[in-house]
């Protein structure tokens, strides 16, 4: 069985963290990216705003983090699985590819012009976007925030 | 409790021919200073510094919202018009405002694409005013969107251009303001930021008519955050470059809204901005 399919998890929504996350840990300690989107699955279920603003988006999102592949499966607003790839068995609706220390970057209490924003890192040539962009477009709040969810939080912020 | 001293009226100008009623407010005394607000929102963008006594101290601060901003109706017969700004339009606006309320030589400032329209007005029409102050304003901006999307039946163009114009808010602008900032945009009519956008990302004109513009009689500062991505500090540079005489501020910790989403940090670069302009009543 190759690694990906190994590292492959299916995360159902109402027993994430408590029960799911300790048995799927031992498989996927070793990816620290896959655990940080484990990390936002479980924040974005305790952020109610986000899942309200997310609540039509059903859809996979791929996640290219240097040459390491992530699925994001969203239902309603909830991410319902996190998948390593690659896989080309698939199907995605829009792809956000970056790298690793942009990410890092980006999820900065206060970034550097540039790595702020998606499209930021896009401007300099930190990371493409593909894929319907459209769809992208009508969820680009809620999008964008999840993805900023390993951010720290500001002092000022509500 | 407090009330604030901008008062707000209304004032009846004819552009392309027709009235448009249009909402201004003002604040201060002195030296005129006529503001623009960017594309997809409103004069509001404006009420931090028409609210600093430091400013109104000296300076008649004045804003108005173009037709179909804000509180300025749209004109008759909207309901089947696309709009779509065009740089003559807004000239004539810009004018017909000035002329309407009386006001002598008044420093422009303007923001995104207010900025655009200060430098065109650098250009053709100098004699109307003392000096200029371009905030995130460049020779030209080709979309890197399309704009096509914030106006469309299936989805709510507000909240899409809100979420897209995000990207050029400083992470160091005040989490209250940063969504004050956005509300306007969330708030911006049907098709409205669209039709700006197309006015910002498909006129050129502007390009060729830098060489015109004569800084030693009417100068013109340009200020740019490092945290636009729609108009870059290059882009500005570039664009004051190619302006004889024009001077340049880079804000390192400010993005695309200075003075709304981020008033406390823009008050030194605006109140700097001023000093350069002529005093009142210099000719």
């Amino acid at each position: 069985m190759p690694w990906a399919v190994l590292r492959n998890t299916h995360i159902g929504m109402a027993v994430w963290p408590a029960l799911v996350a300790p048995q799927c840990k031992g498989f996927e300690e070793d990816n620290q990216m896959i655990d940080t989107f484990h990390t936002m699955q479980a924040k974005l279920e305790v952020t109610p705003h986000l899942l309200r603003l997310g609540r039509l988006f059903s859809e996979t999102v791929l996640i290219q983090v240097g040459d390491d592949e992530i699925y994001l499966t969203f239902e309603k607003g909830h991410v319902t699985q996190v998948t390593a790839g690659p896989s080309r068995k698939t199907p995605w609706r829009f792809a956000l590819r970056t790298d690793a220390d942009a990410l890092a970057q980006f999820w900065q209490p206060l970034p550097a012009p540039g790595f702020h924003d998606i499209f930021g890192l896009l401007k300099i040539g930190r990371g493409s976007i593909d894929g319907d962009i459209l769809c992208l477009v009508k969820n680009l709040r809620f999008f964008k925030e999840f993805m900023a969810l390993p951010r720290p939080a500001r002092k000022d912020a509500a | 409790m407090s009330i604030e001293p901008i008062t707000g009226r209304y004032l009846t100008v004819s552009v392309e021919g027709a009235p448009r009623r249009i909402y201004f407010e003002e604040a201060g005394q002195g030296r005129p200073v006529l503001c623009l607000h960017t594309a997809g929102a409103d004069t509001r963008q404006w009420r931090h510094l028409m609210n600093d006594t430091g400013i109104t101290a000296t300076n008649r601060m004045v804003a108005f919202d173009l037709p179909w901003h804000g509180k300025s109706l749209p004109p008759e017969g909207f309901e089947t018009e696309e709009y779509l700004l065009t740089t003559e339009a807004y000239i004539e606006t810009v004018l017909a405002v000035i002329k309407g309320l009386g006001l002598e030589r008044p420093v422009l400032a303007g923001c995104s694409m207010g900025g655009r329209i200060a430098l065109q007005l650098a250009a053709l029409h100098p004699d109307k005013f003392s000096g200029f102050i371009a905030i995130e304003a460049s020779d030209f901006q080709p979309a890197w969107y399309d704009i096509d999307w914030f106006h469309r039946p299936d989805a709510h163009g507000g909240e899409m251009g809100a979420a897209l114009v995000s990207a050029n808010i400083s992470p160091f602008a005040p989490n209250t303001e940063r969504w004050n900032t956005l509300w306007m945009f969330m708030q911006s009519g049907p098709g409205v930021f669209r039709g700006d956008l197309s006015f910002y990302t498909k006129d050129d004109s502007l390009i060729a008519r830098l060489g015109d513009i004569d800084t030693g009689k009417t100068p013109v500062h340009l200020i740019v955050g490092a945290y636009d991505l729609t108009c870059t500090p290059e882009d500005a540079k570039r664009t004051a470059d190619a302006i004889d005489g024009a001077t340049l501020a880079v804000m390192d910790e400010l993005g695309h809204f200075p003075m709304s989403e981020h008033p406390e940090g823009f008050l030194q670069f605006f109140v700097d901005a001023l000093k350069r302009m002529p005093a009142a009543g210099t000719k």
